[in-house]
């Protein structure tokens, strides 16, 4: 497919999301939430493998985004050309760095095995199993062996903490969603083409199991004002599947030689 | 719903925005030529089954006789566990064709779609694509 074609039919999606958005930041979008109250949360526990062929994102997730967020068509396997952002508007700072990115120093020995943050891998083609109590929720990443921890016992972000990829996460249930809110996140990528977050960036995440057809799917909203001057915003899809298991990544650094001098 | 129905057409959008070549833990794109496909047969000298991508080098013999390698990038072994791929399913001193992507550059490095023993056989559970994770 001819960059230009896509290009062309991303600035048409953009204008649509933000069009969507924009209503649903006016209130003229206004749908009910789908969970009532209940009297015990959903169980997410279990092995869920990413989804390819996304369905469709669940409008009132989307209708809950904050305005002036740009929901970006980057999930799974497929990512941005060089240049292109999905709509996200840069800072200069961060649009010159992006500019200057060269992929190849990505395949150095140092940085070939350097986890990209929760902000990028969450979307990537790669299982996770949830471990759930009521008061603790382990997510467990086959993508570099990453682990989160989401708080449920309502305490709050610290205000010291160390940055790490996985930040530091607490969450809450709204009805049936399950409501993440991130900080503490090391900088690392947004896009992997260059458009990198700082540790300043926040991530609110909805997770809901859609009860039309089991799978897990998530609005993965991010705000980092160091970086981009909007927000931005994925939808994603993962399907439970029962009896696997993540598997060790351990990734070698040694794959980096391949790409020496090339 | 009838708000799904406006996120249906919200998708539509998107998926034009997505399509296009796959880029996993690092740029397919960037680093493999989608539309220069490349099949060599020789006998494996290495295999190296590590994430973020496995490789494979086969020394091929040219038609006048000389030798080179070839060096084969795998799909992320996580992935190739689950598509029947294991630390042995090749070994060095192996006949194999191969068959995939070449490098940008011209040099003699590619991106796996299969590898096939001397008899003909895939190895593994079906080829790769340019969209695998």
């Amino acid at each position: 497919m001819h960059r230009g074609g896509r290009s062309a039919r991303a600035r048409s999606g953009r204008t649509m999301v933000r069009r969507l958005l924009a209503l649903a930041g006016s209130g003229a979008l206004l749908l009910a939430s789908p969970a009532a109250a209940q009297d015990s949360p959903p169980d997410f526990s279990g092995f869920w493998g990413p989804v390819f062929n996304l369905g469709e994102p669940a409008a009132d997730m989307v209708a809950r985004l904050p305005e002036n967020t740009v929901v970006i068509a980057d999930t799974g396997v497929a990512e941005f050309p060089r240049g292109e952002y999905g709509g996200l508007i840069l800072t200069p700072e961060a649009l010159a760095h992006a500019e200057q990115w060269r992929p190849e120093s990505e395949l150095a020995i140092d940085r070939v095995c350097l986890p990209q943050s929760i902000v990028y891998a969450l979307q990537g083609p790669f299982p996770f199993e949830i471990h759930q109590t009521p008061t603790l929720i382990v997510i467990r990443y086959e993508y570099f062996d990453q682990v989160r921890l989401v708080h449920m016992d309502g305490r709050e972000h610290p205000a010291e903490a160390p940055d790490t990829k996985m930040g530091y996460s607490t969450g809450r249930w709204d009805g049936s969603d399950l409501v993440i809110e991130t900080s503490h996140i090391a900088a690392s990528t947004i896009t992997n083409n260059g458009l990198d977050h700082s540790n300043r960036i926040r991530t609110t995440e909805r997770y809901r199991i859609d009860p039309a057809d089991g799978r897990l799917v998530a609005t993965q909203w991010f705000s980092d004002s160091a970086t981009i001057t909007n927000n931005g915003a994925r939808w994603i899809e993962w399907e439970r599947r029962p009896g696997q298991y993540v598997y060790p990544y351990e990734c070698d650094p040694s794959f980096a030689l391949e790409y020496e001098g090339r | 719903m009838a708000g799904r129905i406006i996120a249906a057409a919200l998708l539509v959008g998107l998926c034009g925005a997505a399509s296009g070549p796959s880029l996993a833990h690092h740029s397919f794109a960037v680093y493999f030529s989608p539309e220069r496909e490349v099949t060599v047969a020789g006998t494996i000298s290495a295999f190296r089954f590590t994430n973020p991508h496995g490789l494979v080098v086969v020394e091929v013999t040219e038609a006048d006789g000389t030798v080179h390698s070839w060096r084969a990038e795998t799909n992320a072994p996580v992935v190739l566990q689950r598509r029947g791929w294991t630390r042995t399913s090749l070994r060095a001193g192996q006949q194999v064709t191969l068959s995939g992507w070449q490098a940008r550059d011209g040099s003699r490095y590619m991106r796996l779609r299969e590898a096939r023993d001397a008899q003909g056989r895939q190895v593994g559970a079906g080829a790769f694509g340019q969209n695998d994770g």
